[in-house]
Formats: C-alpha cells, sequence, structure tokens
C-alpha cells in the first residue's frame, strides 16, 4: 500500500530519483524554501495592512485597493513559485547536477518596482486634488 | 579522518571532502537552523492571524490555528514534499482569505484613532461619566 504523503510526493519530478544528497544541502534548500514563504506572508500582511489601515488616499477613490490587492496577489505567486523552485533544487542536488537559476528575487524586484512607480502615481494624484 | 561534527573548520586546513554515503555525513547545526525557520515561519502565520483576528475573529482564528500546524510540521519526519507543499497551501489559502477581507471586509476596521494617547484616555474617561 503506498504511503498517505504520496499524493504530495509527485512522480516523475526527480524527487524519488538519483541518490540522496548531503543532508546539509537538503536543509538549506528548505530553508530558502521557508524564507520566501514568509517574504510571501509579509507581502500578505503589507497589503492587508494598505488596505485596511490606509485612510482612503482624497481623489483616488479605489488607491488603497490598487497597492493593497496586487501585493496580496503577489504573495500568493510567490509561494507557489518557491514550492516549484525547491523541487527543481532538490532534483538537482539528487542528480548531482547544477543548480537551476532562479526567477524569484527576478520577480519580486520587478513587481516592488511596479509597486512603487503605482504606489508614487497614486500619491501625486492624491496631492494633487 | 572523520567528517568534523564542528561549524567552523581549522584555519589554514583544507575543507576535507565529503563522504561517497550521505548517511555518514553530519549535518552539525544545520538542523537546528532549519528548525529555528520553521519556527519563524510559524510566528510569522501567528502574527498574520493576529492581524487578521482585529478584522475578521474566525478568519484570524483559522490563521492562528494554521501557525500551530505550521510550528508542530517542522518536527515531523515526512517527507519535504509534503511538508512543504502544506506550507504552499497555507500561505495561498491565507492569502486568498486576505483577498476577501480586503475586498469585502470593513475598511474602517482597523483604523488608528488618531487622538493621542492622553487624549484618548480623557475621551474614555468622560464617555464613561453619567
Amino acid at each position: 500500500m503506498a504511503a498517505p504523503w504520496r499524493w504530495a510526493w509527485p512522480r516523475g519530478t526527480g524527487l524519488d530519483e538519483g541518490t540522496e544528497p548531503d543532508p546539509r544541502f537538503t536543509f538549506a534548500n528548505e530553508r530558502t524554501f521557508l524564507a520566501w514563504s514568509r517574504t510571501a506572508l509579509a507581502l500578505v500582511v503589507a497589503g492587508l495592512g494598505i488596505v485596511q489601515l490606509l485612510p482612503p488616499f482624497p481623489g483616488v477613490p479605489f488607491g488603497r485597493h490598487l497597492l493593497g490587492v496586487p501585493l496580496i496577489v503577489l504573495g500568493a505567486v510567490l509561494a507557489v513559485v518557491a514550492y516549484g523552485e525547491w523541487v527543481r533544487n532538490q532534483r538537482a542536488l539528487r542528480h548531482r547536477q547544477p543548480l537551476p537559476r532562479t526567477i524569484l528575487p527576478w520577480l519580486l524586484a520587478a513587481n516592488i518596482t511596479v509597486m512603487a512607480v503605482i504606489s508614487a502615481i497614486v500619491l501625486i494624484l492624491s496631492a494633487a486634488r | 579522518m572523520t567528517w568534523p561534527v564542528t561549524a567552523t573548520p581549522t584555519p589554514g586546513e583544507p575543507e576535507p571532502p565529503l563522504p561517497d554515503d550521505p548517511e555518514e555525513s553530519d549535518p552539525g547545526l544545520a538542523r537546528e537552523r532549519t528548525s529555528l525557520a520553521w519556527t519563524r515561519t510559524a510566528i510569522s502565520f501567528a502574527a498574520l492571524g493576529g492581524v487578521v483576528l482585529k478584522v475578521s475573529v474566525a478568519s484570524g482564528l483559522i490563521i492562528l490555528a494554521m501557525a500551530a500546524i505550521v510550528w508542530r510540521l517542522g518536527w515531523t519526519q515526512r517527507p519535504g514534499a509534503q511538508r512543504l507543499g502544506l506550507i504552499t497551501v497555507s500561505v495561498v489559502a491565507v492569502a486568498l482569505l486576505s483577498l476577501v477581507i480586503a475586498l469585502t471586509g470593513p475598511d474602517a476596521a482597523l483604523r488608528l484613532p488618531h487622538a493621542g494617547p492622553l487624549e484618548y484616555a480623557l475621551m474614555v474617561t468622560t464617555s464613561s461619566q453619567p
């Protein structure tokens, strides 16, 4: 009988193939995933805080939602992508291959830049009213 | 020479190669660092749960319960894919919950009073008088 956790251990992804890597590398990969998960949670908190804590921007009716909702969505996306990165890294470790390039820092930096630009536009529009 | 159990190798001495059998290698403090990372993640969930609790009690309690589950997951010996998959599902669920609160919840629920602590105390005192 298959183990009950088989549903979450995807077959054909290389996670049960190859050789067991050095435990320190496995732990490091796990910690990196957890750090990205905490970053995702921080984005969700920031988004929720913007919508619920900030006073409304005068002249920009949906300003708070314009800033907060994308951050919450980015948090969810970041968590899913981080899991994919963990799987790819673990597969590479098991097959003694070089670690694949990660898109997470680029994804985060690009989104923060876009959010900063949107924030500046909202603030300028709000101040102009 | 056995694999070093200390985290810092002797200065000047080249680091020994990894053993062929991973079972022979000692993870050193990596296990502790990973346990601490799990604890930090659980605290992050608890902090978010505390914030959401002020907006929606039911949603906040759910997220606080998730924090306890996350903390417990860090101590289980199950395969990483299951544990980390559950973390991913939890973060996405929390994000969806927050999205619903952000779009439908009361905007002013968490707004702080504009008065300072003294003015706020005076306001409460005077309002309680008959």
